[in-house]
């Protein structure tokens, strides 16, 4: 194992960084005798002062990103934090990516997870003040060693400058591993950044363009072999009976074994496992899920709305009396379907173990989870469990479930091989685990001087937490026992389908806009299929329903959609005036004949974005030809970086509201691959601009606030196009 | 016994002819670059170059490319020696998670190569078979309409006349 144990002072205090709380849990350990070693990389006559920086003695810095790169730019982001302090130009370092280590928790999560469009907004303080603080030792070691007063010292992009002479930060090396410091150095102004806010590249490009970036499906170890999982078409059924006695005797198979997921089949190459594995024969059981298609989901949905019945969230004022006295009524009910994340990297994961200890490759969201889940499956220690992050090919979510490493562990620990456990394409869009379906309604009064009074809303469908929970508890959890994990994850599912609303299910359904009487209900209605996050979570279909109805309010009340939308966000100010600089925008936007603009705006992970989609209708067919995207996330750390997020956002966002539906028939997904279950193309992905405004607040999301407002902008538009509502995702013209 | 040339270099490989040739390229000669991503050429991450041409190569027998040339994403360009289609992907910060990069870059190179100054909607066609599920559509666009013919005899002419 590549694992040195410096002489590591602790000076970083707990919740010492300015601002205090937001940092608890982060801590650099070395003080603690019971502290695990940093995973870092041992390096002849390094200096590692702390878990995120090495100094090596030719002046090249390495920075441990402890973020998961799954595209959205979090290595260049983060390296630009400590670089920015550190006075390191952040494309010039090596960019490492972290093990697992209680130094690398998320200070938002409290546990090493990357998602919700944290990081940039988490760590924009602590790594600063890594950086600061590295830059104060450097400093104080070249003061001594040059013989000169720290305050006669500046620097420059890694050197110390003294009058007319640059010496490496790797020059002080050796003295600044005697030294600490008692406080925390000093950040620097805004107004002084050299490297935040500015225009650089990525740090991962060039990897990323020649093919030299290693992904967890790239890993490759001597006598590795390839398992592919025979999976049931209805999820979670068990295996009746299994006939794999032709997959047994093709070429390359070396073991045909039974885990908890399905029939692994395991082969000198990928190839062959998956050749073998069409060989095998499966009877499954019949499970409740299997009566389930598309229709009775969404009528199970729609009983369930019925009732009325269900956990009452946020309830304000009197609902019904302003309902009864609005002057404007109006009430619609939105649907949203399955979804998958597809990510382009197909789920994987390379599983070694060598009698009480195991190497683990894959990339992933929740790194805490590994050395749990794997210590729990083998039956070793979680401290023998070596984790090695790899980038991930793509991420949305469903990178946070980690399902994919207890089969391969299974099968390496039945097998004694070291085991690449790949999911195939097809694995990937039936097995999920889905965004779920939801169906939504939403009453809602305006009155005569166009005040939104009323806001009535419901949502049904599947709840996410629990789910994603049960995924989770068995590796956070590592010394329950198999029932007691049971009973909790039972006991969380109870728990929001009696008492309190799965935040997931209805985040996004009521907060934007002023109105004195809100009611919202959720009911959880639960169809046994698997659930997690998917880009935007709640807000991706949440968004949809809330932003068409303002839209339909505004014209059921003879309002216009921007004013109206400015007049009821007045207790909401940023998201307030992203509003007006986009409806401002779109006032001066000239679109062709036959072209016309929609909008919607939406807060979520803690960013405020509006977005103008220009759209035609020819023959039934929907084109969007730009989008116009406006947002606030305060800094924008790296704003080339925030352009292609929202970039990606829209892209993903509208993949998914032309195309994105997954179909049940009998309990079983319906569609397989790309064929149907088809993805944007580059020949109908709209122009996009984007456009920043800096409030100069601290950093918020952008991995996910860019993809909500997409599809409600489109099905505004569609309205002015063709005076259809389209109210079911993916929308389709009648 | 399959014989053909692999970025320039003579190889052999003594496996079953209906392997694909990504499967070979891959774990046969350790070349990791070119991706799995559907097994079925409907997404383009495996995109390889036989005889000049841009296919996907998770459904191309091995058998089938006996005797010709294969180029892979290694071949094109490494970090160090970029093709201009790489710098530009660099310059224009087109990856995201990266992985379908390799697929594009090598299907926006045969485009290229065949037609060196592709009109948008050229471009669009010729790229229609690559996925990119983090929407790097508009930034692949303008790197290859900034490493087309006309682009570098436009920067090479801006260059000169700074100079003079």
């Amino acid at each position: 194992m590549n694992t040195v144990n410096v002489s590591r002072r602790r000076f970083l205090q707990s919740g010492a960084v300015a601002g205090g709380g937001l940092v608890v849990g982060f801590s650099l350990s070395s003080c603690s005798s019971t502290s695990a070693p940093l995973p870092v990389d041992d390096a002849q006559g390094a200096w590692t002062p702390n878990a995120f920086l090495q100094v090596l003695p030719d002046n090249k810095i390495r920075f441990y990103t402890a973020r998961s790169e799954m595209g959205q730019g979090v290595t260049t982001g983060l390296s630009t934090l400590v670089g920015e302090e550190l006075d390191v130009n952040p494309l010039e370092m090596e960019i490492r990516l972290a093990g697992v280590h209680t130094d690398y928790v998320n200070p938002d999560f409290g546990m090493q997870g990357t998602g919700g469009s944290s990081s940039i907004h988490a760590h924009y303080l602590q790594l600063r003040q890594v950086g600061a603080n590295t830059r104060a030792l450097i400093l104080e070691a070249a003061a001594q060693d040059l013989g000169v007063a720290t305050n006669t010292l500046a620097t420059d992009n890694g050197f110390v400058i003294q009058g007319e002479s640059r010496y490496p930060y790797a020059q002080f090396i050796t003295t600044a591993q005697t030294l600490s410091i008692e406080t925390d150095a000093p950040l620097k102004p805004v107004a002084e950044f050299r490297y935040i806010g500015k225009e650089t590249r990525r740090v991962d490009a060039i990897a990323k363009s020649t093919g030299t970036a290693e992904f967890g499906l790239d890993v490759d170890l001597p006598g590795m072999h390839y398992a592919v999982v025979v999976r049931p078409p209805v999820a979670r059924a068990k295996a009746l009976s299994v006939d794999a006695s032709a997959a047994k005797t093709m070429p390359g198979v070396t073991d045909v074994l039974e885990v908890g997921s399905g029939v692994a089949v395991v082969a000198e190459s990928f190839w062959q496992a998956q050749q073998a594995a069409k060989q095998v024969s499966v009877q499954w059981e019949s499970v409740s899920l299997n009566r389930v298609s598309t229709e009775i989901l969404r009528a199970d949905y729609a009983k369930a709305l019925d009732t009325g019945d269900g956990v009452e969230g946020p309830n304000d004022g009197d609902v019904s009396t302003a309902l009864s006295s609005a002057a404007t009524l109006h009430e619609a009910e939105y649907w949203a379907p399955l979804l998958s994340h597809s990510p382009m990297e197909p789920v994987n994961a390379v599983v070694r173990i060598e009698g009480d200890y195991a190497d683990v490759w894959t990339g992933i969201q929740f790194p805490s989870a590994v050395p749990g889940l794997v210590s729990r499956v083998a039956d070793i220690p979680a401290e023998n469990v070596r984790f090695h992050q790899c980038y991930l090919g793509g991420g949305f979510g469903r990178r946070g479930t980690p399902t994919h490493l207890v089969e391969a562990t299974q099968i390496a620990v039945a097998t004694g091989k070291p085991i690449q456990l790949v999911w195939t394409r097809e694995d990937d869009i039936q097995q999920g685990p889905f965004r779920p379906a939801s169906l939504m309604r939403i009453k809602a009064g305006v009155d005569e001087a166009g005040n939104l009074t009323a806001w009535d809303a419901a949502r049904a469908g599947g709840d996410i937490s629990p789910d994603t929970f049960r995924s989770l508890l068995p590796a956070l959890y590592s010394w329950m026992g198999d029932g007691m994990i049971e009973g909790v994850a039972n006991i969380s599912e109870w728990y929001f389908e009696n008492f309190a609303t799965d935040e997931s299910s209805t985040e996004g359904l009521f907060e934007d806009y002023d109105h004195p009487n809100t009611r919202v209900t959720h009911m959880t209605v639960d169809h046994e299929l698997p659930l997690t996050f998917w880009r935007s979570v709640g807000h991706s279909y949440t968004a949809f329903a809330k932003e068409s109805m303002i839209d339909e309010l505004a014209h059921a009340a003879g309002l216009n959609e921007i004013e109206f939308r400015l007049q009821n966000t007045r207790n909401n100010p940023r998201l307030n005036n992203v509003i007006r600089v986009a409806g401002e925008h779109m006032a001066r936007m000239n679109p062709p004949d036959g072209h016309f603009l929609g909008f919607a705006a939406h807060h979520s992970f803690r960013t405020d974005v509006a977005e103008i989609a220009e759209v035609s209708v020819d023959n039934g067919s929907i084109r969007v030809h730009k989008v116009t995207c406006v947002l606030d996330c305060g800094q924008a750390v790296n704003p080339d970086i925030v352009r292609a997020q929202m970039e990606g956002g829209v892209v993903y966002g509208l993949t998914a509201a032309l195309y994105g539906g997954l179909n049940l028939e009998n309990g079983a997904i319906k569609e397989s691959n790309f064929h149907d279950y088809p993805m944007l193309r580059m020949d109908e992905s709209p122009e996009i601009e984007v456009i920043i405004i800096d409030s100069g607040t601290e950093p918020t999301g952008v991995g996910e606030p860019g993809l909500p407002p997409i599809a409600p902008a489109v099905a505004n538009a569609v309205f002015k196009a063709t005076g259809q509502r389209l109210r079911s995702l993916p929308l389709q013209l009648a | 016994m399959i014989e053909f040339t692999l970025n320039d270099q003579p190889v052999s490989a003594d496996v079953d002819p209906n392997t694909p040739l990504l499967w070979v390229v891959r774990d046969h000669f350790k070349l990791k670059g070119s991706k799995f991503g559907c097994g079925a050429g409907l997404c383009g991450a495996c995109t390889m170059h036989i005889d000049g041409a841009a296919i996907k190569t998770c459904i191309t027998p091995v058998a089938s490319v006996m005797g010709k040339s294969v180029t892979t994403i290694e071949g094109l360009g490494t970090p160090d020696n970029l093709h201009p289609l790489q710098a530009a992907w660099h310059e224009h910060a087109v990856p995201q998670c990266g992985y379908c990069q390799s697929g594009q870059i090598m299907a926006a190179a045969a485009l290229l190569e065949q037609n060196p100054n592709p009109s948008s909607d050229e471009i669009d066609a010729a790229m229609l078979g690559n996925i990119c599920r983090c929407g790097c559509y508009p930034r692949i666009k303008r790197a290859i309409q900034s490493a087309s013919e006309g682009a570098l005899a436009y920067d090479a002419m801006a260059t000169a006349g700074g100079q003079a």
